[in-house]
C-alpha cells in the first residue's frame, strides 16, 4: 500500500515533465499534422545545453531555461524551414515521419561527437535532497520540476488562448482551409509552432537533466513514451496530452514500485496498444470516418 | 475483326510478350552474375561486404512490401531482425549443432515466428492511419530493445549470447552464407514479382493511392496491409537468423539497432519505393558505401551524422528514388519525341445532329473563326 | 412499388447546428430520384450518412429490405450500394483499366489470382467501350481530363453491378457537352435496371432526368413529386427564395 501511494506521488510529479514534453509534440501535430519524431532528441539536446551552462558557467538549470528556450526556438524554426517546408503536400505525411526521425538521429550524432556517450546528469547542490512527509518521500528536484512544468504549461495556455498568435494557431489546428481564407499564414504559424514545440523541449530538457541521467541515445526511450502519451491524449490536444501524461506516468510509476522497474518500461506500450484497440482517437481526439 | 486489327493485335501481343521476357531476363542475368562471382577467388573482406550487401538487399526488398507498395513506412523492422537473431539463438542454445547447414534449415521456422509476431501488431496498428502505424512500430522497436537488454535469462542481456560457431573451413567461410542469402534474395524478389502481378499487388497499389476510396469500394484494405506486413517481417527475421549464425555472437545493441531500420528505409527510398529492383539497387549502392564509411570513420558517432545527413539529402532531393526518376525521364523523352500527348478518344456518342467532339479539339475556336469569317 | 432505400427519422447535429432533422424519405426501385434543396438543407449530410461516410445521431437506413444503419462504406458497396464523389476520385497512379478492375469487388481469397485476369478484362472492356475510354485503358488515370475522370469514376462503380448508385453532384465542374454524356449514361443504366439517387444543384439537369424529385429544407423533406409538380409548388419556391 505504501509502495502504491509512493508510486502515485512519484508518477504525478514526473507527469509534469512528461506533460511539458508531450505538449510541444502534440502542438506540432495539431498545427502541421506532422509527428515530430525528433521531440525526444530535442529534449536531450536541451538537457545537454543546460548541463554545459551549468558545468561551464555554474548557471542553475532552472535559470538556464530562458537561454535554452530561445536557442532551441530558433533551432526549431530552422528545422521546419529547411527540412519540412520544402515537402510537397502529397509526400508530407509519409516523408515527414522519416525526416524528423533522421533529424533525431542527426541530433544524436552531434551530441555523441560533442559530449561523448557517457551518462551525464546535472548535479546541483540540491539534486539529491528530498523531504519526507507522512512517510512518503518527495524529491526536491521532482517537486520543482513539477512546479516549473505547471508554470510553463500555464504560459503555453495563455499563449494559445489569450494572444492573437494563439488564436491563429487554434484556427489552423481546427480548420486549416478556413484559417487560410481568413488570412492566417499557415506557413508562418507552422514555423513558429515548431519553434514553440522545440522551446518547450528545451525547458523540459533542463528539468529532465536534473532528474535523470542521460546520454545521446536516451531519446528513443523518451520518444516512445511521448508518442504513447500523445496518442492517448488525442493527437493535437494539449489538454489531452497533459491528462494522458498523468495517467501514463502514474501507471508506469505504480508498476515500477509494486512490480519491478524493468516492467514499468512496458507500461506505456501496453497503454498504447489498449488505446488503439479501444479508442483509437485517444481521449480528446476527433473521430474521422473517412474523407468525404 | 479486320485483318488490320488482327495484325495490330498480334504485334501488341508480341510486344507485351517481349516486355514480359525482359524482366525475368534481367533477373536471370543479375542472379547468374552473382552466383558466379565468388568463384573468382575474391578476398575475404570483399566476400564479407557482399554478405552484408545481400543481407540489406533482402531486408530492403522486404521493407518495400509494406513501406513501398502499401505506403506504410514501418520504423520498427530492426526489431524483427533482432527477433530472428534471438530466435535462432534460442533454438541452438539447448540443441547441439549436428551439421553446419542445420541452422539454415530452421530459417523458415524463424520466418514464421517473425510473421506470427508481426501479425497482431499489424492487425492492431494498421486499422487507422499510417502515422499511428509508424508510432506503434517505433515503440515496438524500443520495447524489443529493452526486452533484449533486460530479459537476461533468455537473451543474455547486455553480455549477449553465443551461437555455435559455424564449422565451415576458414578459407571459404563466407560462401555458404553468401549463397543462402542469395537464395533468400531470389525468393524475396520472386515473391515481390508475384505480388505485383497479383490482385494483392493491385489492392496494395489502391491502398497506397487513396486508402479511403479503396476501402469505400470494398477492397479488403486491412487484410492486405496485414498480409504485406507479416510477409515483410518474416523475411526480415530470417535475415536476422542468418546474421546471428554468421557473427556467432549476438549483442543486443547490434541485433536491435535503429540504424538497421534507417539503412533499409534509405536504401529503398534511394532505389525507388514500390519497384522491384529499387531496393536492391539501393542496397548495392549504399551498403558498399556504408562499409567503407564504417571502416574509415570507425566509431559510431560521425557515422550516425553521416547517415542522417545522407538520408535527409535523399529525402529532400530525390524522394522518388533512382529507378522511378529514370523511368520518368524516359517517359518524358518519348512524349517529347512524339510531339505531345495523343488526343483522347471521342467521348460522346456521335449522333447525326452533332459530330463527335473532344475537349481542346478546337471546335470553339473553329466556331469563333467561322462566325468571324461570316461577319467579314 | 417497393422502396429500395428507406431513410427513417434520421438526425445529425454538428456542434449546435441540426444539419439533418428527423429526415424520412424513400427511393423507389427502378427510378432516377433527385435530391435537391437550398444550401444548408442537409442533402449532402443525408447523402454521406446513407453512404456510410458519417454516422447519424438518430434514425435508421434500410437498403433492399435490410437494416444497414451504421454500415461502413465498403460493406454497403459489397451489398450493392455505391456512390461517386463530387471531385471525381480515381486512383491516379493506376491505369484506367486497373481502376475499373479494382472496383470490381473481390474477396481475400482472390488476392493470389492474377492482377488482371481475362475475365476482369472482359468485364471492364464492355464498360470501357460504353464510356469511350478504351484507347486510354493502359494509361495512368492521372493523364485523364477532369471530365474523363468523372466518367471513369462512374464506370468504376458500375463494375460491381450495384442496385443503387448515388451520384454526388455529377455535373459539378463539367462542361455542357459532358453533362449530356453523363445524362445519356445514367439513362442507359437506368434502362438496364439500376436505381439512381442524385444530389444536384443544376436544376435543368435534375428536371430533365429525375422523377420523382425530393426537396429538402432545414434537414428534412418538404416536398416530393414529379418535376412539374416541384416546379409549381409554392412550398418549394418558398424554401429556395426564403421568406
Amino acid at each position: 500500500m505504501h509502495a502504491l501511494i509512493q508510486g502515485v506521488i512519484f508518477g504525478v510529479l514526473t507527469a509534469g515533465v512528461y506533460a511539458l514534453m508531450a505538449s510541444g509534440q502534440t502542438l506540432i501535430f495539431g498545427i502541421m499534422k506532422v509527428i515530430n519524431l525528433a521531440q525526444g532528441a530535442m529534449v536531450i539536446l536541451g538537457a545537454y545545453l543546460a548541463y554545459q551552462l551549468f558545468t561551464s558557467f555554474g548557471i542553475d538549470p532552472f535559470l538556464a531555461i530562458p537561454i535554452t528556450t530561445v536557442l532551441m526556438f530558433g533551432l526549431g524554426v530552422a528545422i521546419q524551414l529547411v527540412f519540412l517546408r520544402p515537402l510537397r503536400a502529397q509526400d508530407k505525411s509519409e516523408l515527414s515521419l522519416l525526416i524528423t526521425f533522421a533529424v533525431a538521429l542527426l541530433i544524436e550524432g552531434v551530441l555523441s561527437v560533442t559530449w561523448r556517450t557517457t551518462d551525464r546528469s546535472i548535479n546541483t547542490s540540491y539534486a539529491n535532497a528530498s523531504w519526507t512527509i507522512l512517510g512518503y518521500q518527495i524529491t526536491t528536484v521532482r517537486l520543482w520540476a513539477f512546479l516549473l512544468s505547471l508554470a510553463v504549461l500555464g504560459l503555453l495556455f495563455l499563449l494559445l488562448n489569450r494572444t492573437r498568435f494563439g488564436r491563429a494557431v487554434r484556427a489552423v489546428v481546427q480548420n486549416p482551409e478556413s484559417a487560410r481564407l481568413l488570412g492566417v499564414e499557415a506557413q508562418r504559424v507552422s514555423a513558429v509552432g515548431f519553434g514553440i514545440g522545440a522551446a518547450t523541449a528545451a525547458a523540459a530538457g533542463s528539468v529532465y537533466g536534473l532528474v535523470y541521467p542521460f546520454n545521446p541515445g536516451s531519446h528513443y526511450d523518451l520518444i516512445s513514451r511521448l508518442l504513447s502519451i500523445v496518442v492517448l491524449g488525442g493527437m493535437g490536444s494539449v489538454g489531452g496530452a497533459v491528462i494522458a501524461a498523468v495517467i501514463v506516468s502514474t501507471s508506469s510509476a505504480i508498476v515500477a514500485s509494486t512490480v519491478s522497474p524493468a516492467w514499468s518500461e512496458m507500461t506505456f506500450f501496453v497503454i498504447l496498444i489498449l488505446v488503439l484497440l479501444v479508442r483509437p482517437q485517444g481521449l480528446f481526439g476527433t473521430v474521422g470516418r473517412g474523407a468525404i | 475483326m479486320s485483318s488490320v486489327d488482327a495484325s495490330v493485335e498480334r504485334a501488341s501481343g508480341a510486344l507485351r510478350g517481349a516486355a514480359a521476357i525482359a524482366g525475368p531476363l534481367r533477373g536471370a542475368v543479375f542472379f547468374g552474375a552473382l552466383i558466379v562471382t565468388p568463384m573468382f577467388g575474391l578476398q575475404h573482406w570483399v566476400l564479407n561486404m557482399l554478405v552484408f550487401v545481400l543481407m540489406f538487399a533482402v531486408m530492403s526488398s522486404a521493407w518495400n512490401l509494406v513501406g513501398g507498395f502499401a505506403g506504410y513506412p514501418s520504423l520498427g523492422h530492426a526489431a524483427f531482425f533482432g527477433i530472428g537473431a534471438y530466435t535462432i539463438g534460442l533454438i541452438f542454445r539447448n540443441h547441439a549443432l549436428t551439421n553446419g547447414y542445420e541452422p539454415f534449415l530452421w530459417l523458415p521456422v524463424i520466418g514464421l515466428v517473425g510473421a506470427l509476431i508481426g501479425w497482431p501488431i499489424a492487425a492492431i496498428s494498421m486499422r487507422t492511419r499510417a502515422d499511428v502505424f509508424a508510432i506503434v512500430t517505433i515503440t515496438f522497436l524500443f520495447v524489443v530493445q529493452t526486452l533484449a537488454f533486460n530479459l537476461r535469462g533468455i537473451t543474455g542481456g547486455s553480455q549477449g549470447f553465443a551461437m555455435p560457431i559455424a564449422p565451415f573451413p576458414a578459407a571459404t567461410f563466407e560462401l555458404p552464407f553468401y549463397y543462402v542469402l542469395l537464395a533468400l534474395l531470389a525468393f524475396t524478389a520472386g515473391l515481390t514479382f508475384a505480388i505485383i502481378r497479383s490482385k494483392l499487388g493491385l489492392s496494395l497499389a489502391s491502398v497506397r493511392a487513396d486508402e479511403d476510396k479503396a476501402r469505400g469500394i470494398g477492397v479488403p484494405t486491412t487484410g492486405v496491409k496485414v498480409l504485406a506486413f507479416s510477409i515483410s517481417v518474416g523475411l526480415t527475421a530470417m535475415v536476422g537468423g542468418v546474421w546471428a549464425y554468421y557473427e556467432s555472437f549476438v549483442y543486443p545493441q547490434f541485433a536491435v539497432d535503429p540504424l538497421i531500420t534507417i539503412a533499409i528505409v534509405l536504401m529503398t527510398f534511394l532505389g525507388g519505393r514500390a519497384t522491384l529492383w529499387g531496393p536492391i539497387v539501393g542496397a548495392f549502392i549504399l551498403e558498399g558505401g556504408q562499409q567503407y564509411l564504417a571502416y574509415e570513420l570507425g566509431g559510431s558517432q560521425f557515422y550516425l551524422i553521416a547517415y542522417a545527413l545522407v538520408f535527409l539529402l535523399i529525402m529532400l532531393f530525390l524522394p522518388r528514388g533512382i529507378l522511378p526518376t529514370i523511368a520518368e525521364r524516359r517517359r518524358q523523352r518519348v512524349r517529347r519525341s512524339t510531339g505531345g500527348a495523343t488526343p483522347p478518344p471521342s467521348l460522346l456518342p456521335a449522333s447525326p445532329m452533332r459530330p463527335a467532339a473532344l475537349d481542346g479539339d478546337g471546335r470553339t475556336s473553329g466556331i469563333n473563326m467561322r462566325s468571324a469569317q461570316a461577319k467579314s | 412499388m417497393n422502396a429500395i432505400l428507406t431513410v427513417d427519422g434520421l438526425s445529425k447535429k454538428f456542434g449546435g447546428v441540426r444539419a439533418v432533422d428527423g429526415c424520412s424519405l424513400a427511393v423507389e426501385q427502378g427510378t432516377i430520384t433527385g435530391l435537391i434543396g437550398p444550401n444548408g438543407s442537409g442533402k449532402t449530410t443525408v447523402f454521406n450518412i446513407i453512404t456510410g461516410y458519417l454516422r447519424g445521431d438518430e434514425g435508421a437506413v434500410a437498403f433492399a429490405g435490410r437494416d444497414v444503419t451504421g454500415f461502413d462504406t465498403g460493406r454497403l458497396y459489397r451489398h450493392g450500394l455505391s456512390r461517386t464523389f463530387q471531385q471525381a476520385r480515381v486512383f491516379p497512379q493506376l491505369t484506367v483499366l486497373e481502376n475499373l478492375v479494382v472496383a470490381g469487388g473481390y474477396s481475400l481469397w482472390h488476392l493470389f489470382s492474377r492482377r488482371i485476369r481475362r475475365a476482369d478484362r472482359e468485364r471492364a472492356e464492355y464498360l470501357l467501350a460504353e464510356f469511350r475510354l478504351a484507347a486510354m485503358a493502359e494509361a495512368p488515370a492521372a493523364e485523364l481530363s477532369y471530365g474523363q475522370r468523372k466518367l471513369l469514376e462512374f464506370a468504376a462503380v458500375l463494375m460491381s453491378e450495384p442496385r443503387l448508385v448515388l451520384l454526388d453532384e455529377p455535373t459539378a465542374g463539367v462542361n455542357p457537352v459532358m453533362i449530356e454524356t453523363m445524362e445519356h449514361h445514367v439513362r442507359e443504366r437506368h434502362a438496364a435496371g439500376t436505381t439512381f439517387l442524385i444530389v444536384e444543384h443544376d436544376m435543368t439537369f435534375v428536371m430533365r432526368l429525375c422523377d420523382p424529385i425530393v426537396v429538402l429544407d432545414a434537414g428534412r423533406p418538404i416536398f416530393s413529386g414529379s418535376p412539374a409538380a416541384v416546379q409549381h409548388s409554392p412550398v418549394v419556391l418558398d424554401a429556395y427564395l426564403g421568406s
